[in-house]
């Protein structure tokens, strides 16, 4: 091994400013704070200590054990109990609640439900902000103004967008209002009553939320996207729709995995939406309950809640979720490969 | 080395899970101190055998949102006990009353930390009964009861962890309810203003009548079923749940189909919005607006109209609460509990019964800025109650409910928010058409009774 020992070698507990060395390197207990050119033999040593590594990670994995493992294990535990909010102790079930959940049709509709959701909202979520960012993207005079109106739903609060769009879709709100003066509806769309349409207006309200913040992701990811590429095909005679399908999505495609990611379990989560247009029935009859919301109506209530069944639904969701990003990264892969 | 990672995870998880398991379900003490809902009490506050002690020491005292605009009261009332009491102190919470209000007092009760005396509604004061975290003041005060309207007293009781029926909360406050109307509205639809409907089908064919008369134009009241059960089927005497609360019964009388055929037959031809159907708006601002004819059934809601819509507020007037086959309203007071996991729990009950003396309560009744009725004989009595003037809706309203009040009890169904919902699904199923109010109704009452299977 060749080392460098014309240079000062600093032993810890010793060191002493070099000149032309910055001194903010050096800690007050004599030890390197920050990775610099090589900190000499112990100084190495020390970064090699097996606690280290686990010393700065301490505070995220506490945070993590405390806030997401055991909130996850305990709800593992629950459900196979019948835990109650004001019930004593809790007694083991076995898989009652599962076998329950199982023959619940109420459970299969939120299933349904959720699983329409994620089925319609990720493939419009993937793409719909891709166009908009490719809408966006030129810096021409203006632009600015675009893509803060595109971003401005992303910070509304959830409740005050789910109240606009109640005004919106009443019966007598603002698109029936309009299409009856237009004479092209005679009746009123009933976009608040009917189980589907509010199933599908809150599509349209998760939708129209989440587009500038996904936008965002894909602008910075089709900065990474070479223009020469771009050039070249155009000069090679490839049309726009062309250029599209084999220059943008291929160097966007990691943005899209995640965009369809994060957009699955969102859209399996979706509770908010539902609660507004739907109501704390989640619409007439129920019948536009999601998973979250069945968990809320057996499981959360405060007083009489059954936080045991309520765990096994949210297991189920959990399986769910984990199992349709599973595939959607197998799909991915195979595409690659 | 893939499938012993695996392993080893899976290994982790099942260790940490029964670790967990020991830490949740490890429960209950077997050393014979006296408990209350799983806490270890004062032996005196529980068993038979009247409540003896002092009153002395600190307790804390919870009220839900009443310190922004009923501070000044509240401070008075507990200076003037401490002041009679020279060895206790009460320290004044004020919960704000949001949307976790509930999850609050239950955390409490489970870490044994209830506020010693504490503001309860109806459905909190009948789980933590249910579950033993309250005094039962009918054993530990047998007293206690005489300064409240008989009716009222009698029926302010919930059902203890055994079942039995006990005096666990003081009704304290209560806002009365009666019928509030647009008076031009029903005059259209040659409705006389001055006779209201004595039964809930009468007020449905008024409904009826405004639904034709208006023609989309306006509306008779709001759609969701929410709003109307069990309170509707209280008010016609209809059982909605078995005595001992475990199984419901609302479908054995032929009078929940009729009401259900009654709301699917409004809906369709128009006297509700049909948007309304499972929306969460009150009809509050449809009525300031002109856009129904039938207000809220709160008196508050009268005061509320005058001073936001002045306009329909002159239109508006008020009229008794059709008492049907019940005979009489049913208050739905707020409660004064005692908490028995209460250090000082002679205080506390001291305390509990100088809030809702006479005193204090015809004092805060009177308040102008609040339009609640006591609870006490005394109180009702007060010629401020009594001999309200004036022909405006609002003072009307007072006399209304003045009125209703000598007869009216506590009792209200309570349903846990599953089982309603699990009701109201299916009304609004039917009224929607999507099945007949018969079937409605069975498969409402078989939902129910699953729900309430579970613990519901």
């Amino acid at each position: 091994m060749v080392t460098d020992t014309a240079k000062p070698v600093s032993v810890p507990g010793t060191e002493q400013p070099v000149p032309g060395t910055a001194p903010s390197r050096i800690g007050r207990f004599g030890r390197a704070l920050l990775p610099g050119p090589a900190p000499g033999a112990n100084g190495a040593a020390l970064y090699r200590r097996w606690w280290l590594p686990w010393l700065w990670t301490a505070p995220a994995i506490v945070c993590a054990a405390v806030f997401g493992v055991f909130p996850f294990l305990n709800t593992l535990l629950l459900s196979f109990t019948d835990a109650k909010p004001l019930g004593g102790a809790a007694s083991f079930v076995g898989w009652s609640n599962y076998t329950r959940m199982l023959e619940d049709s109420d459970f299969w509709l939120a299933t349904r439900n959720s699983l329409l959701y994620a089925l319609i909202v990720v493939p419009l979520m993937v793409l719909l902000p891709l166009l908009l960012a490719i809408l966006v993207e030129k810096n021409l005079p203006g632009i600015g103004f675009f893509r803060s109106a595109f971003y401005t739903p992303v910070l509304a609060s959830s409740v005050v967008v789910g109240l606009s769009w109640q005004w919106l879709l009443a019966d007598e709100g603002l698109i029936n209002t309009s299409l009856e003066k237009a004479h092209l509806i005679k009746d009123a769309i009933p976009f608040l009553s009917d189980s589907w349409l509010i199933l599908f207006s809150a599509m349209g309200l998760t939708l129209w939320k989440g587009l500038g913040w996904y936008m965002i992701f894909y602008l910075a990811a089709l900065g990474n996207v070479p223009k020469e590429l771009h050039e070249a095909a155009a000069m090679d005679g490839a049309g726009a729709v062309r250029r599209f399908w084999h220059i943008t999505v291929p160097g966007v495609r990691q943005a899209m995995m995640l965009v369809g990611t994060l957009t699955g379990i969102g859209s399996l989560r979706v509770f908010t939406e539902i609660y507004m247009l739907g109501s704390a029935t989640g619409g007439p009859g129920g019948a536009d309950r999601t998973l979250p919301f069945y968990i809320r109506d057996v499981g959360l209530d405060p007083l009489t809640g059954n936080a045991g069944y309520g765990s096994a639904v949210s297991v189920a969701l959990f399986l769910l979720t984990l199992g349709l990003t599973l595939l959607a990264q197998r799909l991915t892969k195979e595409d690659e490969s | 080395m893939r499938a012993r990672r695996l392993t080893g995870s899976l290994a982790c998880l099942v260790v940490l899970t029964l670790t967990a398991a020991g830490c949740g379900l490890s429960g209950g003490s077997d050393d014979g101190d006296a408990t209350a809902g799983g806490c270890t009490v004062d032996k005196g506050n529980v068993g038979s055998g009247k409540l003896t002690g002092d009153v002395k020491g600190k307790i804390t005292f919870q009220t839900t949102n009443l310190k922004k605009d009923f501070g000044d009261f509240f401070n008075g009332v507990i200076k003037d006990f401490e002041k009679a009491h020279p060895g206790a102190s009460v320290k004044w919470i004020d919960d704000p009353g949001d949307a976790t209000f509930t999850q609050r007092n239950v955390a409490d009760a489970q870490g044994c930390t209830l506020p010693d005396v504490i503001n309860l509604n109806a459905e909190t004061a009948t789980a933590l009964t249910k579950n033993g975290y309250l005094l039962n003041l009918g054993v530990k005060d047998p007293s206690s009861g005489k300064p409240f309207v008989p009716a009222f007293w009698k029926s302010s009781t919930m059902k203890d962890p055994k079942g039995a029926s006990v005096h666990t909360v003081f009704p304290w406050y209560t806002g009365g309810v009666l019928l509030t109307y647009n008076t031009d509205l029903l005059k259209k639809a040659g409705i006389d203003p001055d006779k209201p409907p004595t039964t809930m089908f009468g007020l449905f064919a008024d409904y009826e009548k405004i639904a034709k008369s208006a023609k989309g134009k306006y509306y008779a009241t709001m759609a969701n079923p929410i709003w109307r059960i069990p309170a509707d089927w209280d008010q016609m005497d209809i059982r909605t749940l078995s005595a001992d609360g475990k199984t419901a019964t609302f479908a054995e009388d032929p009078r929940t189909t009729e009401w259900v055929a009654w709301m699917a037959k409004l809906y369709k031809e128009g006297a509700m919005p049909k948007d309304s159907l499972s929306s969460s708006n009150d009809p509050s601002t449809p009525y300031s607006q002109g856009q129904v004819a039938y207000g809220s059934t709160n008196p508050s809601f009268v005061r509320f109209v005058k001073q936001n819509s002045p306009s329909v507020y002159a239109k508006t007037g008020v009229g008794q609460q059709p008492f049907d086959k019940l005979g009489h309203t049913t208050g739905a007071p707020q409660y004064i509990g005692v908490s028995a996991t209460s250090k000082n729990a002679p205080t506390a009950l001291s305390f509990a019964k100088f809030l809702t003396n006479a005193e204090n309560q015809t004092a805060w009744c009177k308040d102008p800025s609040v339009v609640i009725f006591p609870t006490t004989t005394t109180s009702l009595d007060d010629p401020f109650f009594q001999n309200a003037t004036g022909d405006d809706a609002f003072a009307q309203s007072r006399k209304l409910v003045a009125e209703q009040l000598k007869t009216a009890t506590a009792y209200q169904t309570v349903i846990s928010p599953a089982v309603q919902k699990a009701i109201v699904s299916q009304v609004q199923l039917a009224m929607q058409g999507k099945k007949s109010p018969e079937q409605a109704v069975k498969d409402a009452q078989e939902k129910a009774n699953e729900l309430l299977k579970q613990g519901g």
